[in-house]
């Protein structure tokens, strides 16, 4: 592997596989008789059942469920009425929406473009041919495999806590707010560190879109006399957008709903003094503390509106913004 | 959230398992009218604790088991806010187990919902020590059975009071006594420890000052809060002066804590329930101190505001179609001998006479015992069972305290904050 003579290993591989199996499927249809529609349908279907099922049970029929007990008072234990919409005009006078919705803003703004920055920085340097490349490729993705498991997220308590590694760390340059666990001003910052270092899903992506830029490109530019920066800023970024713009979507929806890692170091209450309250923790504590089901069910909704917004926007802006090789002549 | 005191005690746990030995060779098959060793009926159990608390309980079950060849029992425990969090789901499912542990503060929640079945007749209730059935009672209707009882008390190093001269604390003295005693023990005991805790934070220590003066946390239909604003504004003062000169642990310290101050090492005082001692005790010993029991400060030296409250309680679940095997366990727990000796007081010292005499005693268990006659004379009428909300109510007041802690609010508007949040809670199962 530390040897491998081409870093478009992973875009070649999959480009032959994909072509063996159209190859294997055309030889298919070649030798057997050709199956009728319907019954290719029905053998489609007789698979999927499994998931359907699945999905309808377990994401769709739980999901309208809790549209329902949206515009209900529902209360875990006393059950409840219809009440039309007071949920939703309930959660505007709520104190704790503004805080809910401030700090998910703050780890959305914070954390998406800093681990974006990282997972780019890091995808461009391990597309570079070097020797062991292989082996940082796998080191550097590993993170996110565990991030967001429980127990990394006590290690990260750990690593955060009054007189720990950080603590130590940064005293040694005149800090003085001790570990960030006990300190509302900074306590988000665990957050969006851990989701920083988690970044190997968008660098995999990066890394594909990167090694699809054409050389040639460069080998232009660096003719005409472009240095490093502005060939990155002229090739790699508008070459990149679509990659870019796909992982700024999945980055931003992820972050709205993180909850794990929240839940685990702030705890249903947010602590300190509610700057870890992320808006799916405040969900939770409203469904399984206050056992007020119908009100945090309309929270859920809010967050499923808002995201949709977010995307859409998005969408829109990505119009002007992105630039997709190929469709030059559109 | 309260946490329970658990400990394993060896010598108890031997006897125990002995006893079980014994018992397994001479087995009376007491079987129930259904259900026969070939063809039993099935029962579950659960409760909250460590390890240590399932090991003596299972021990306990397996000699039921023994006693009674028909009935077989399922059991399953966890941590308290994970035993909480699962019954309230599946209490909404209606899948609650035939027997399991109840804490005072959710009895409304679970029995308000016709979820427990009464126990007038169903359970033995003639043999409980005086006064604890009076909190096991909803609306005048029996529904749990205390395991153990405990009330408030400050837990505190004797030995440090000592050293540095400050009085034992006598029934009777007051919270400014309290206050001196923590100022003269924090600068006394050197960086990084202090003479006590903060209070304020605990919505149950409320509940004894708002006692003291003859009032009560909740009014007497559990519907609203028995206080005004300024009256939790002025709670919430009670410890700021300490509080800002350093004289109790800042929250940025506490908040990282997953043990109590007494046992770290830390703390030379804290307001607590009863029956937490003998659980810090063999800890505190270890790093050399002694631990005392006295009651809490007072604002009128006749009124301590203290009430027998049951630590645990076993309830029957109403769904349960086996009554009959769910009350011969609850009776064999709190009532046989032999069980008694295996369980301890690992939950507290037992609610029965029988429990009482059976049980083995030792230093600290014998500490709280004196320590509940020594203020027996103060103990008064306890307050209905608290509201269902009251789990989340208590959770709302820590969480808007600390924002008083922090500096991010003052008590005024923290208390203006708290009462929105729990009229809200409040209103919503009305």
């Amino acid at each position: 592997m530390s040897a491998s003579p081409s870093t478009a290993a992973p875009p070649a591989a999959d480009e032959a596989g994909a072509t063996a199996a159209k190859d294997q499927r055309k030889r298919g249809t070649a030798k057997r008789r050709p199956v009728s529609r319907r019954g290719e349908l029905l053998t489609g279907y007789t698979f999927m059942i499994p998931w359907i099922i699945g999905s309808l049970v377990f994401t769709v029929g739980p999901m309208l469920w809790s549209l329902w007990l949206s515009f209900t008072d529902y209360h875990l234990i006393l059950g409840g009425d219809f009440i039309g919409f007071d949920n939703y005009t309930a959660m505007f006078a709520d104190p704790m929406f503004g805080r809910a919705v401030k700090v998910t803003l703050v780890y959305v703004l914070l954390a998406v473009p800093f681990k974006l920055v990282a997972s780019l920085a890091v995808a461009m340097l391990l597309t570079q041919k070097r020797r062991g490349i292989g082996f940082y490729r796998a080191a550097f993705y590993m993170p996110s495999l565990i991030a967001m498991s429980v127990g990394i997220a006590i290690v990260w308590k750990a690593l955060f806590a009054k007189g720990g590694p950080q603590d130590q760390f940064m005293s040694w340059f005149g800090w003085e707010g001790g570990g960030f666990i006990g300190n509302p001003d900074v306590s988000i910052l665990m957050l969006v560190l851990l989701s920083v270092w988690t970044f190997g899903a968008p660098m995999v992506i990066f890394m594909a879109g990167l090694l699809q830029v054409p050389g040639e490109l460069y080998e232009a530019a660096e003719v005409d006399g472009a240095g490093r920066w502005h060939r990155f800023v002229h090739i790699t970024i508008p070459m990149l957008s679509p990659v870019i713009f796909f992982n700024v979507l999945m980055e931003t929806v992820h972050a709205f709903q993180l909850f794990g890692p929240a839940f685990i170091i702030g705890g249903t209450a947010g602590g300190p003094a509610w700057s870890t309250l992320f808006y799916t923790v405040r969900i939770y504590a409203l469904a399984f503390v206050d056992l007020r089901m119908g009100y945090a069910s309309a929270w859920a909704w809010m967050l499923v509106l808002a995201v949709g917004v977010v995307t859409l926007i998005m969408f829109r802006a990505a119009k002007n913004l992105v630039y997709y090789a190929g469709e030059d002549n559109r | 959230m309260i946490s329970h005191p658990y400990r394993l005690r060896r010598r108890s746990l031997l006897t125990g398992a002995s006893a079980a030995a014994v018992l397994a060779a001479a087995a009376c098959g007491d079987d129930g009218p259904a259900g026969t060793a070939d063809d039993p009926i099935e029962i579950s159990f659960e409760w909250w604790g460590d390890e240590s608390r399932a090991e003596i309980t299972q021990q306990a079950v397996d000699l039921f088991q023994q006693r009674n060849e028909g009935i077989k029992v399922q059991t399953n425990f966890a941590d308290f806010p994970t035993y909480w969090e699962g019954m309230t789901g599946r209490m909404a499912s209606r899948d609650l187990p035939d027997v399991f542990q109840m804490d005072y503060s959710r009895l409304r929640q679970f029995g308000s919902g016709g979820l427990l079945l009464p126990l007038e007749g169903v359970v033995k209730t003639d043999d409980f020590r005086e006064g604890f059935l009076d909190t096991a009672k909803l609306d005048g209707q029996l529904v749990a059975v205390p395991i153990a009882g405990n009330t408030l008390g400050l837990i505190y190093r004797a030995d440090w009071f000592e050293a540095h001269g400050v009085p034992a604390p006598a029934p009777g003295y007051s919270w400014d006594d309290y206050k001196s005693a923590i100022s003269t023990l924090t600068p006394a005991l050197g960086e990084g420890k202090w003479g006590g805790g903060d209070w304020a934070g605990q919505y149950h220590f409320m509940e004894l000052w708002l006692r003291q003066q003859g009032g009560s946390f909740y009014t007497e239909d559990g519907k609203a809060l028995a206080f005004d604003q300024a009256k939790l504004a002025e709670w919430w003062t009670t410890s700021a002066d300490l509080y800002t000169a350093g004289m109790v642990p800042p929250v940025e310290t506490t908040i990282e804590w997953v043990e109590g101050g007494l046992v770290q090492d830390l703390l030379a005082s804290e307001i607590g329930w009863d029956n937490f001692m003998p659980g810090y005790s063999p800890t505190v010993e270890a790093n050399g101190g002694t631990l005392a029991l006295a009651a809490p400060p007072s604002l009128d030296p006749a009124n301590l505001g203290l009430y027998l409250k049951p630590s645990m309680q076993l309830v029957i679940s109403g769904a349960t179609e086996q009554a009959e095997a769910a009350a011969k366990l609850v009776d064999f727990l709190l009532g046989d001998a032999e069980a008694i000796k295996i369980l301890g007081t690992n939950r507290g010292v037992p609610a029965t006479n029988t429990g009482l005499e059976n049980v083995e005693i030792d230093a600290p268990t014998q500490a709280v015992l004196d320590y509940e006659a020594s203020v027996s004379q103060y103990l008064t009428t306890p307050p209905p069972a608290p509201p269902a909300a009251t789990g989340a109510v208590e959770v709302k007041f820590g969480e808007i305290y600390q924002q008083v802690q922090y500096g991010e609010m003052t008590p005024a508007e923290a208390a203006e904050l708290f009462f929105t949040e729990a009229e809200t809670l409040l209103a919503a199962e009305q």
